[in-house]
C-alpha cells in the first residue's frame, strides 16, 4: 500500500474524529474527551507538549499527570519522527487539501523552489518565533502561545461548534493563515512558523524513522525534491529535523518500481 | 505625572491575568483568577463534559481571557453536578473537588431596591400595599441549600449567608430584568461586602445572635422593642405570666 493512501485514510479520521468526539460526549458517554490540546483516551493522557511546558514556564508547577501526557507524544516522536504533522495535524490536513483545489484549478504553484540554504534558513525562523514566544509566556504569565496553536483551535472550534452552533473569534486567525497559504506561500506556518511542531522536532532521534537514499546512484530526476512539502532535498537531508515523514518523496520516486531507493529506516 | 500613572496601570495591572465581571464566574473548583490563566491551556474538556451546557468558551468580548472557560449565569447556572474539576489536565480546577458545599466561586448579592420581596415589605411596613408589589420567593425556591445558604427574614425577606456557593441558580431564575440578584465572583471586589466595617458588623452580629439562650438579643431583641405599643393605655389590668394564687385561701 502505498505511503499516501495511509496518510490520507489516517488524515480523514482525525478530521472526522474531531467532530464525532464531542457527539459522542453528548451523548454522555465521556470515553475519549478533549481536543488536540489535551485529550484522555480512557484513563490515558495526552497532551500538546508545548502546552504543558508552557504551564511549566507561566505557573511554575509541574505534576505527575502532566509528566504522563508528554510521554506518549515523546516516544511517538523518538521512535516515528514528526508523524503527528503529516498524519494527524487537522491544520496539515487542509492545507494539503487547499493546495489540492490550486492543482485542480490549474492555478500556478506558489511552491518556492529548492535552494541549498533554505532548509537551515527556515529552522533558524521557526526556533526564533518559538523562543521568543516562550519567552513572552514567561513575561506575560499566560500560556500565550495556545493561543495561536492551529490544530487546537480547529479542534476547539468543532467542538464549539457541535455542541453549541456557533464559532468563537478564535477561527479568524486559522482563516486569516489559510488566506496566505491559498494565495501567497504553500504551508508557510508549518515550514516556518509552527512552534508546536518546532518544539516537536527537538526530540527527533538519530535513529528513528527516516527517509534514507539506500543506493548510491539513483536516476537523478530530483523528482523528490519537487514534491516536499517542507522543501528538503529528500536524498541528502532525510535527517533534518524540518523533515515530517510523510512519504510523499518516498511515493513520487520513479526509480523505487525497479529497486528500492529511498525508503523510511528505522 | 500623568505618564508615570499610565505607566503604573499598565505594568502593574498584567492584563493577561483577566478581569471580573458579575454574573460571569469560572468553573466550580477554579483557583484564584491569576493562577487559573497561568494555568489554564484552553482544552476545552471541562466544556466538553459539561452535561447542562452551562461552561462556554469565551470569545473576543472578554478580551485575552479569550478560549478559556466561563458560566455565564444569566444564560444558564452551574448545576454542581462537579464533572468538570477532575478532568483538567494542568489543576487550573482542583481535581480533587467533590464535596459541593466546598465549591466557592462566588456569592450571591441582592439589590434590595428592585427585590419583589423587598417591596412587598416595604409597602406593607407603610400601610397596606398598592397592589404594584408581589411576593415572589423565587431564589428562595430554587437554591440547592434553602435555608443554609438563603434565609428567609421575618418569613418574607430573602438574604444571602456566608454558604453560598455562587451556583448562580437564582440569578437564572430570577422573574426581574434587570437581574435582582447577582453572583460576585471570587477576586472580584464588591462594595456591599467588602471591607473593615463590612466584616466588623458581620462579627458582631454573628455573636449577638449565638448569645440567644433564654434572653432577647440582637435581631430578636430588636423586634421586641420595636413591637412595644407606646400609645397604648396603660391603666389596664398587668396580666402576669406566672401563677398567682389570689383565691379565697390568700392570707390577705
Amino acid at each position: 500500500m502505498k505511503i499516501r493512501k495511509l496518510r490520507k485514510t489516517t488524515q480523514i479520521l482525525t478530521m472526522l474524529a474531531i467532530f464525532i468526539i464531542p457527539m459522542i460526549n453528548l451523548l454522555e458517554i465521556y470515553f475519549i474527551k478533549g481536543t488536540f490540546y489535551s485529550m484522555d483516551i480512557g484513563d490515558l493522557a495526552i497532551s500538546d507538549p508545548l502546552a504543558i511546558f508552557q504551564i511549566l514556564l507561566s505557573s511554575k508547577i509541574f505534576n505527575i499527570t502532566m509528566l504522563a501526557a508528554i510521554f506518549i507524544p515523546v516516544l511517538l516522536m523518538l521512535l516515528l519522527g514528526r508523524v503527528w504533522c503529516s498524519f494527524f495535524c487537522p491544520y496539515y490536513t487542509i492545507v494539503e487539501f487547499l493546495a489540492w483545489i490550486r492543482k485542480k484549478l490549474k492555478l500556478k504553484s506558489i511552491k518556492p523552489k529548492y535552494k541549498k540554504g533554505d532548509p537551515s534558513r527556515s529552522n533558524t525562523i521557526r526556533f526564533i518565533f518559538l523562543i521568543s514566544g516562550l519567552v513572552l509566556t514567561g513575561i506575560a504569565g499566560i500560556p500565550i502561545l495556545n493561543l495561536i496553536l492551529t490544530h487546537g483551535i480547529i479542534s476547539s472550534q468543532a467542538l464549539i461548534l457541535v455542541k453549541f452552533g456557533y464559532l468563537t473569534f478564535e477561527i479568524v486567525f486559522v482563516i486569516l493563515l489559510l488566506l496566505i497559504e491559498f494565495f501567497l506561500i504553500d504551508k508557510f506556518w508549518c515550514k516556518f512558523l509552527c512552534p508546536s511542531g518546532t518544539l516537536l522536532s527537538l526530540f527527533k532521534f538519530k535513529k528513528g524513522m527516516r527517509v534514507k537514499k539506500q543506493v548510491s546512484e539513483c536516476s537523478s530526476c530530483n523528482m523528490c525534491i519537487t514534491v516536499c512539502p517542507m522543501g528538503l532535498d529528500p536524498q541528502t537531508e532525510g535527517d533534518n529535523i524540518l523533515c515530517n515523514n510523510c512519504g510523499d518523496c518516498i511515493d513520487a520516486c520513479p526509480d523505487n518500481k525497479k529497486i528500492k531507493t529511498l525508503k523510511f529506516k528505522i | 505625572m500623568k505618564l508615570i500613572e499610565k505607566l503604573r496601570k499598565l505594568f502593574n495591572n498584567n492584563p493577561f491575568k483577566g478581569f471580573f465581571k458579575k454574573n460571569r464566574m469560572r468553573p466550580p473548583g477554579a483557583v484564584r483568577e491569576d493562577l487559573f490563566m497561568e494555568r489554564c491551556i484552553r482544552c476545552a474538556r471541562c466544556i466538553e463534559v459539561c452535561p447542562f451546557d452551562s461552561i462556554k468558551r469565551a470569545n473576543i468580548s472578554d478580551k485575552l481571557s479569550i478560549g478559556t472557560p466561563y458560566i455565564y449565569t444569566e444564560e444558564k447556572a452551574c448545576y454542581l453536578c462537579m464533572k468538570c474539576p477532575e478532568v483538567c489536565p494542568t489543576g487550573a480546577l482542583d481535581n480533587k473537588l467533590i464535596d459541593i458545599k466546598k465549591v466557592n466561586i462566588g456569592v450571591a448579592v441582592i439589590n434590595q431596591d428592585t427585590c419583589y420581596n423587598y417591596l412587598f415589605a416595604k409597602d406593607e411596613n407603610k400601610g397596606g400595599t398598592a397592589g404594584a408589589a408581589q411576593i415572589c420567593n423565587t431564589c428562595y425556591n430554587v437554591c440547592p441549600f434553602p435555608d443554609v445558604a438563603i434565609i428567609l427574614k421575618e418569613f418574607i425577606l430573602p438574604v444571602i449567608t456566608d454558604k453560598c456557593v455562587g451556583c448562580g441558580i437564582c440569578v437564572e431564575r430570577c422573574p426581574i430584568t434587570p437581574k435582582a440578584i447577582n453572583i460576585v465572583p471570587t477576586g472580584m471586589a464588591d462594595k456591599s461586602r467588602a471591607g473593615f466595617y463590612y466584616e466588623k458588623s458581620r462579627l458582631i452580629y454573628e455573636k449577638s445572635q449565638k448569645s440567644a439562650n433564654g434572653f432577647y438579643s440582637g435581631d430578636n431583641l430588636l423586634k421586641k422593642k420595636r413591637n412595644i405599643d407606646t400609645k397604648k393605655k396603660t391603666t389596664d389590668k398587668i396580666k402576669n405570666d406566672f401563677d398567682v394564687n389570689f383565691g379565697e385561701d390568700a392570707e390577705w
